[in-house]
């Protein structure tokens, strides 16, 4: 169990639980680029010469940084690709200067554990660091990690996010290997479309978590994950995994799934949500799009779900409304193989 | 706490394709340190790598591999895994349990086709076969594949500690009941992107590297893989574990994005993190199995902070110079050269050292000796400050 006591993101959506569907972003040619704040506090210097990536992870993480009372121990990041823009630029320079003179500048920004090294740098934090890679379960095993590092040493904090870059690079290899429509979708009708494919996102999301329940905004009860080819075998973790985590009779009030408009992934979401009768079956990719770490952002938006007691309208597909959601299971598939749980609660 | 044992190791360099071929050339004193002979870089004839000698075909048809977009990076890994996991006398039911992890790491993924990558970025290709292959998580998704591995999978990217950091990730996966076993390591393979990134940073060196030297100029860049499988003592009474994994840190220096600060505290902090988590006091490190990288930066200050440390500092080497910096690897590649050293009660020699660095008057251990060794700490330390320490102990 992870209580979460601050989050923020920087998402295509200017906030990411939008109330009503007029004021949800539209996507440009399939693509949803966050809306990037002013980035007070980071100096300009810095700036500069930050990635898009690093941009995202460290203007969403400094201020809540700052806003901690407590210390931070340690700093745990989830990111497939990191600073993929300053990768492939510097890639460039090696095939066109033909390996000759080059600017070390995009290569030390392309690692994908940039991010978390500016943060720690940024507010010279000497705890615990590291960065988590493996594709769509990279923020899934961060947020692993900092639940093992709470039950190793209970009386800490730490910084738990998710940060992934659109560049046209990524765009290209990922549409090429068939994971984006090819016919233009508006992420407003991304749930009607029959095509293979879904649509690009990118964002970072980040929260300050700790064992106090004390003022929290959420906890994170559970968390599973795994890779799956099989659709009946995730139904059998699904089974397995309320059996283990929901109290006898208790029910989840919303189940938040990571649908993306790819005709052939449906089948896996339909047959969750056929095990989840009695639950308000919601959606949130239209606000996203999909990329490896979009399962930090539907984190983001459980926790101010379930603290708001809010749900709009635009992301819910069943609706078997009770007074108040208490609880809301995240389901996300990426590339059809990695699938991961999430339980919060209030 | 359980204590988390190895059962099995697996590592391929250019020293050698097994534990026993890269235990018998350290003894030795080899340096697998050369010209490039199978990757083409504009750099093949003027740098030195440690290039692994054998070919992608070779490692291919060494286990079978036809499935397409199979990088260098994965063919390493396999060759490691593979030899870790017949050590180890795991069976294909128990690496498809739910509860064996598997956990990765790596720098360049797929990027050691830059050319490909290239290509099929900038978008002039109909996509080639490696179109899913890039990624630093391409490695360890098709190892899971491959091997229907059902338990939990990971990879982590702490630059040059990525493979310490996945040792401790799934022995803490073990301690906390997530996994009865866990396949750790890390791969990485010669590639024009790190040759160039690190060639820019101006820390490549002309000659062969000489860690700790007065002289040094710089790290050689090499290639390989290594993967440990961990798992607890109680639970494999029957099989003759080779260590302990006694002691683990992990460590943030915060200082610069590619240089370690003046005074080491990320490696200190690290150092003395693992220390104290194994219980131990730093008069029982044996030895230390250094970073020691051949960069001006790196150990000097992993000097000082080993001085600061430890009151007096035990022999210790920097195995960089018979295989240089296997980046990703590394952490793992060590981590199996102090079990052998544990194992074989022996202390495997640092290669090209002369004159020691003037402020810290630290010399690494020249020759190979057979000594009782009871506890070894191995160091890495990564760009972006990520340090990482961990200590093995006899079983």
């Amino acid at each position: 169990m992870i209580y979460v006591h601050q989050i923020a993101a920087v998402s295509p959506q200017r906030d990411l639980l939008v109330e009503t569907i007029d004021e949800v972003n539209e996507s440009v040619n399939n693509i949803l680029k966050v809306v990037e704040p002013p980035y007070e506090g980071i100096p300009l210097s810095i700036l500069r010469r930050m990635g898009k990536a690093v941009r995202m992870g460290v203007g969403a993480a400094l201020p809540l940084i700052k806003n901690t009372t407590v210390p931070l121990n340690g700093i745990v990041i989830g990111t497939a690709n990191g600073g993929m823009e300053d990768c492939i630029k510097f890639l460039n320079q090696v095939i066109e200067f033909e390996e000759g003179t080059l600017t070390p500048t995009n290569f030390v920004q392309s690692t994908p554990n940039a991010i978390a090294a500016q943060l720690s740098l940024l507010s010279s934090n000497k705890g615990y660091n590291i960065t988590h890679v493996n594709r769509g379960l990279a923020f899934e095993n961060a947020l692993l990690d900092v639940w093992m590092l709470l039950k190793e040493n209970p009386s800490h904090t730490y910084l738990l996010g998710g940060v992934e870059e659109i560049s046209s690079y990524n765009y290209n290899i990922d549409h090429l290997a068939n994971w984006f429509k090819d016919e233009e979708v508006s992420n407003k009708k991304l749930y009607h479309s029959t095509s293979k494919g879904t649509l690009s996102g990118e964002g970072a999301a980040m929260f300050i978590v700790n064992n106090d329940p004390q003022d929290a905004i959420a906890k994170i009860d559970a968390l599973h994950l795994m890779h799956a080819e099989d659709v009946s075998e995730v139904k059998s973790q699904l089974i397995h995994f309320l059996n283990k985590h929901l109290g006898k009779g208790e029910l989840v009030d919303v189940f938040l799934s990571g649908e993306s408009g790819d005709i052939r992934f449906v089948s896996f979401f339909q047959n969750c949500e056929h095990h989840m009768k009695d639950s308000t079956i919601a959606r949130f990719k239209h606000l996203t799009g999909d990329f490896a770490t979009v399962s930090a952002l539907s984190l983001n938006i459980a926790c101010q779900v379930v603290n708001k007691n809010i749900l709009p309208d635009h992301l819910i597909k069943i609706n078997r409304h009770k007074h108040s959601v208490n609880t809301v299971l995240i389901y996300n598939l990426h590339k059809g193989v990695q699938h991961s749980f999430m339980l919060v609660r209030k | 706490m359980s204590r988390i044992v190895v059962t099995g190791i697996g590592v391929i360099t250019a020293l050698g394709d097994s534990a026993a071929a890269n235990r018998a050339a350290l003894k030795d004193g080899q340096c697998g340190i050369s010209f490039l002979e199978l990757f083409p870089s504009r750099y093949s004839e003027t740098l030195r790598f440690g290039e692994v000698k054998i070919s992608n075909e070779q490692l291919k048809q060494k286990f079978d591999i036809t499935d397409k977009g199979v990088t260098r990076t994965s063919l390493l890994a396999i060759h490691a895994f593979e030899e870790a996991i017949e050590d180890s006398g795991l069976t294909k039911e128990q690496l498809a349990s739910y509860d064996t992890a598997l956990i990765g790491a790596n720098t360049v993924g797929g990027m050691c086709l830059t050319d490909e990558l290239y290509h099929d970025a900038n978008n002039d290709t109909e996509g080639s076969e490696y179109i899913s292959s890039y990624d630093i998580g391409s490695v360890n998704l098709y190892m899971q594949k491959r091997y229907n591995i059902k338990g939990i999978g990971n990879t982590i990217n702490t630059a040059c500690s990525s493979s310490a950091n996945a040792i401790m990730y799934g022995a803490r996966l073990i301690q906390h009941g997530l996994a009865q076993r866990a396949i750790v390591g890390g791969a990485d393979s010669l590639a024009k992107f790190t040759i160039n990134g690190f060639n820019s940073l101006h820390i490549l060196s002309p000659e062969i590297c000489r860690p700790f030297d007065i002289d040094r100029q710089g790290l050689n860049l090499g290639e390989g893989a290594a993967f440990l499988v961990l798992e607890k003592e109680e639970e494999v009474i029957s099989k003759k574990p080779y260590v302990v994994l006694s002691g683990y840190c992990n460590a943030s220096d915060a200082f610069h994005p590619s240089s370690l600060s003046d005074e080491g505290d990320g490696p200190y902090l690290a150092m003395q993190g693992a220390v104290q988590f194994a219980g131990l006091n730093t008069s029982d490190i044996d030895f230390v199995n250094a970073h020691g990288t051949g960069t001006v930066n790196n150990d000097e200050v992993e000097s000082k902070a080993m001085s600061r440390l430890f009151e007096t500092v035990p022999a210790f080497s920097s195995t960089k110079s018979n295989t240089g910096h296997t980046l990703g690897a590394s952490g793992a590649v060590e981590a199996v050269y102090s079990i052998l050293s544990l194992k074989h009660q022996e202390l495997y020699p640092s290669l090209q050292f002369e004159t020691a660095i003037e402020s810290t008057g630290l010399k690494p251990l020249q020759e190979y000796i057979q000594q009782p060794v009871q506890h070894v700490m191995s160091n890495s330390f990564g760009f972006g400050g990520n340090c990482s320490s961990l200590i093995f102990s006899r079983a």
